[in-house]
């Protein structure tokens, strides 16, 4: 990952609440958190569902528009004061005309199937209890990093819900 | 210009101009409310002249588009009207005072912090009107302007004359920061 990271030639920083992506853009980039945290939701008829979180030492990435070159729904903004290093497509692009580094590339990806699949069993799983539970042992830091309603809608819960679960 | 072209520049702009606007949401409401004299704008009333521009343009615009059963088309061709007038509104190096129709003026407006969430919120509407922008003709869905019923401008031309008018606005928020640090209070 280090090789990837290395790659960055910009830092970017963003402010509380701002915005790094906006629905409908197109965004290759690959960011590298080095400081502070973000989240990547869609808005469901003005309502926010949040996807994903990154924090320090995260990739996050609007995988769609970045595989496919086109415009994605995602918004990804800062919960916190953050800072990025941005890996652009075409950095990647050239870094994986080496053949090693393609197989580091795989091994990326296959983890990130692994995590979607993850994911996808969590939306599924009826008890708020259990969502809680599997979340809270694949990610503990997720709860020291970032603040308990973002953590609730994640875990399509309220805060109040999330907050009895966590002290029983 | 390509179509999508256009769009994704105006989804860029509308994304620096909410991070913009964001930062403006930790400021004390003296600052906010802070006027160089009685005549100028506060940076609230900045804020609030652009919602009503939004409250105008927004409906119409998301009301065309729904209602157009124009396709999309590659090409967007700015109208000179259009071209005209959403020149107008960039802000130049040294800001041009511009006449404000009575309407749109919100002087000494009794305005709080939730005139910044307003115009927020109505960013969020404009980049889902870009979005579904992509559905139709941005050449001939036409919208009817503030102005006068009479005159309409392209949908394209439409969304470059609202963003350059805010971008125009952030410029001048700017400005009354600055002169408020000269000033002082």
């Amino acid at each position: 990952m280090k090789d990837i990271i290395e790659l960055s030639e910009k830092e970017i920083t963003i402010g509380r609440n701002e915005f790094l992506k906006v629905k409908g853009s197109i965004d290759t980039n690959l960011y590298y958190v080095k400081s502070g945290s973000l989240r990547i939701f869609v808005l469901d008829n003005y309502e926010e569902q949040t996807i994903r979180f990154a924090y320090r030492e995260n990739i996050i990435v609007s995988l769609d528009s970045f595989l496919t070159g086109k415009p994605s729904d995602l918004y990804i903004q800062a919960i916190k004061k953050t800072v990025v290093n941005v890996v652009t497509k075409n950095q990647i692009d050239h870094f994986l005309e080496i053949e090693k580094n393609q197989n580091l590339w795989t091994k990326i990806l296959e983890n990130l199937v692994l995590q979607q699949m993850e994911r996808e069993i969590d939306i599924l799983t009826t008890s708020p209890k259990e969502r809680y539970e599997r979340v809270l042992k694949r990610s503990p830091r997720l709860f020291q990093e970032i603040p308990n309603r973002y953590i609730a809608n994640y875990l399509r819960m309220s805060p109040e819900t999330l907050s009895r679960l966590k002290k029983s | 210009m390509q179509s999508e072209k256009l769009i994704q520049s105006h989804l860029e702009k509308t994304r620096q101009i909410i991070n913009q606007i964001e930062k403006l949401k930790t400021f004390d409401l003296n600052v906010l409310t802070w006027k160089e004299n009685e005549t100028s704008w506060s940076i609230l009333e900045c804020v609030e002249h652009l919602n009503l521009y939004g409250d105008f343009y927004l409906p119409e615009m998301e009301n065309k588009i729904k209602n157009s059963s124009s396709k999309n088309e590659l090409e967007f061709k700015s109208g000179i009207l259009g071209n005209y007038f959403a020149k107008s509104m960039l802000p130049k190096e040294k800001l041009n005072k511009m006449k404000t129709f009575k309407d749109k003026n919100p002087l000494n407006a009794d305005l709080d912090k939730t005139v910044i969430d307003k115009f927020t919120n109505q960013q969020i509407k404009l980049l889902d009107l870009l979005n579904q922008s992509r559905k139709v003709s941005l050449n001939k869905v036409k919208i009817q302007t503030s102005i006068s019923s009479l005159i309409q401008l392209k949908l394209g031309d439409t969304f470059q004359f609202l963003i350059n008018h805010n971008m125009r606005h952030l410029k001048q928020i700017d400005r009354i920061q600055q002169t408020k640090k000269t000033v002082g209070s």
